[in-house]
């Protein structure tokens, strides 16, 4: 693939590198969340106030892990492809350019993964931590 | 008194140019300099896009914390009770009221810019109408949520 290809949708050129495929992804996760944001605030609403007891019974309801499992994810995709955009326009030198979104996609892997692991934990009514990790 | 002269007197010619407004690319290119946020004329759209930016910012933050809140379930009622009760103080309270404004706004905000996106709401004045409507339905949203949350006794001062 030669790197000059052109592309044209409706007569208008399109990015040629993955300049498009980033800008749908932020549209698809901004359209995604509209609804689960939603579901968030309500969420957050229901579990005001109710204590140890109140969240690990909101945890039991299968919808509600799985849809808090889906928020996070595609919150932290959302936060990490604005957090770049943020960074590639305010920070010019290529070094601490590259640091800083490595520490970022550090930061949300770190996210998504104990996040995701604590909601299964507390889903499946696994005892407390540290349980069975030996501290 | 002014000293650049005016845009309309300027040359367009980057060899011949003595008002700044040219600026050398690190690939050698010359091309023209971006006004600074300073020679912008205050404008709400800009200050709506500016303030989706910011919010999520913070809201960057609000992950991490609502990410705290799952660890302190996962590790048992005596972390939980320690997170709740630094979360349910006032500066607690006041923190959370920040990052539901946050959410609320960044959630107004990118329904404009889906809007926009999708090609409507572009003239000035559709567009200044929904940045004013997206800023202060973020608002009420959230007043409204924590109005509901104070008088409903989940939340307490």
């Amino acid at each position: 693939m030669s790197r000059h290809t052109k592309t044209f949708v409706k007569g208008v050129k399109v990015s040629e590198r993955h300049g498009a495929g980033e800008w749908t992804a932020e549209r698809l996760s901004s359209a995604i969340l509209v609804p689960l944001t939603l579901w968030g605030l309500w969420s957050g609403f229901a579990l005001s106030g109710g204590g140890y007891d109140g969240a690990l019974a909101w945890f039991r309801s299968p919808v509600n892990a799985v849809l808090l499992a889906v928020t996070l994810l595609v919150s932290v995709w959302h936060m990490q492809m604005g957090l770049k955009v943020i960074v590639d326009d305010y920070i010019h030198k290529p070094g601490s350019r590259r640091a800083l979104l490595g520490l970022i996609g550090l930061l949300c892997v770190l996210l998504a993964a104990a996040g995701v692991f604590f909601i299964v934990r507390l889903a499946l009514g696994s005892a407390p931590l540290p349980a069975g990790f030996g501290i | 008194m002014s000293t650049s002269p005016l845009p309309g007197d300027a040359s367009n010619d980057p060899s011949d140019d003595q008002t700044g407004r040219f600026v050398v690319q690190p690939n050698g290119r010359v091309r023209p300099l971006s006004p600074h946020l300073q020679i912008w004329r205050w404008h709400v759209t800009m200050f709506a896009s500016i303030l989706n930016r910011m919010t999520g910012g913070a809201l960057s933050v609000g992950a991490v914390l609502v990410f705290v809140w799952l660890m302190a379930l996962a590790f048992g009622p005596e972390a939980y009770a320690t997170f709740t009760g630094w979360m349910g103080s006032p500066l607690g309270l006041l923190v959370w009221f920040g990052l539901t404004l946050a959410l609320c706004m960044h959630l107004t905000g990118g329904v404009r810019h889906l809007i926009w996106d999708a090609g409507r709401g572009l003239s000035p004045k559709a567009a200044d109408a929904l940045s004013w409507a997206s800023m202060i339905g973020g608002v009420v949203i959230a007043v409204a949520f924590w109005a509901f949350l104070f008088s409903s006794g989940r939340v307490g001062l």
